[in-house]
């Protein structure tokens, strides 16, 4: 634990214990979308699926970076992750993205994808809104994540014909706001 | 329909395999199946059992979420006059 530095978002006024249970909670959102979208890149496939392929792809690792940068604060802020990975699923702050019945209905993989991104988008934001100005460090890496995860759900949205968003798909590396925690 | 006061939607707060119901606007929606909210807690500082009226204008989503859940009954304090009507 980071002792001074969780002393310093308690001076801030930020109740520390719910704010690392919340970043347990997004952890685990993470982690079992990177679960769950495994699935569902596997089964875009066909004409219609193998164009979405990619991004899905993208959007399952950048998710993985995720948990993999929430880790490190949860433990400088006093927190743990718990110790039976089925609590940690059961906790997640985002309903699971589960196939759709049909697994070759593309429309419906893309609604499931998209939603899963809205869900983390409310989440981070709201987690930003929380921090901001108090938490310097847990705000600048859910303000990253967020960047990231508003990148994925204008992907995605675009496919459901939802209108342009001006963005286009990853050149270069993953995580281009959050590799900064993963070093 | 089946009348709440606010101790009676209290009893409903989703522990102890206890449904959760919450208030919101005059009506009581039933969200014991939604898995967001487990054991009548959601994101961290929300219970069930109580009227969330207030709290959800400060969520970074709007009543649209509410939806999909049944409305089992109406939260009367409301209905004499605190804020808004059931609609
Ligand atoms: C600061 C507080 C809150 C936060 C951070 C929060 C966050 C969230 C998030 C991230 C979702 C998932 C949305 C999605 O899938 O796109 C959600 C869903 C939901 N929220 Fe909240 N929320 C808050 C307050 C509330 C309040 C006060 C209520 C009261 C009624 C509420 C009721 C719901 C319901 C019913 C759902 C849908 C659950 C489901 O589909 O299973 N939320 N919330």
């Amino acid at each position: 634990m980071g002792r001074v530095a969780r002393e310093m978002v308690e001076k801030a006024g930020i109740n520390v214990d719910q704010l690392v249970e919340l970043l347990v909670k997004n952890a685990a959102a993470e982690l079992t979308t990177y679960y769950y979208y495994t699935i569902l890149r596997c089964n875009l496939i066909g004409l219609e699926g193998e164009g979405i392929k990619e991004i899905a792809e993208t959007a399952r690792i950048e998710d993985r970076n995720h948990f993999e940068a929430l880790v490190p604060r949860i433990y400088e802020l006093g927190g743990q992750l718990p110790g039976d990975m089925k609590v940690f699923n059961d906790m997640s702050a985002c309903p699971p993205a589960s196939l759709p019945k049909d697994p070759r209905d593309v429309t419906a993989i893309l609604k499931v994808l998209v939603e899963a991104e809205r869900c983390a988008v409310r989440g981070y934001t709201y987690i930003c809104n929380l921090t901001a100005g108090k938490d310097h460090r847990t705000y600048d890496l859910s303000q990253a994540i967020l960047n990231e995860e508003i990148e994925h759900e204008s992907w995605f949205s675009e496919f459901l014909g939802e209108g342009p968003s001006g963005h286009f798909l990853r050149r270069g590396e993953t995580s281009p706001f959050v590799s900064k925690f993963l070093r | 329909m089946r009348e709440f006061t606010e101790k009676e939607l209290a009893e409903y707060n989703g522990r102890n395999g206890r449904p959760a119901y919450v208030g919101y606007k005059g009506k009581v929606y039933d969200v014991s199946h939604s898995f967001l909210w487990r054991h009548g807690t959601h994101q961290v500082i929300h219970n069930a059992g109580l009227d969330l009226t207030d709290a959800l204008q400060k969520a970074p989503h709007n009543d649209e979420v509410l939806k999909k859940f049944p409305v089992v009954g109406i939260l009367v304090s409301f209905r004499k006059g605190k804020q808004h009507l059931p609609h």
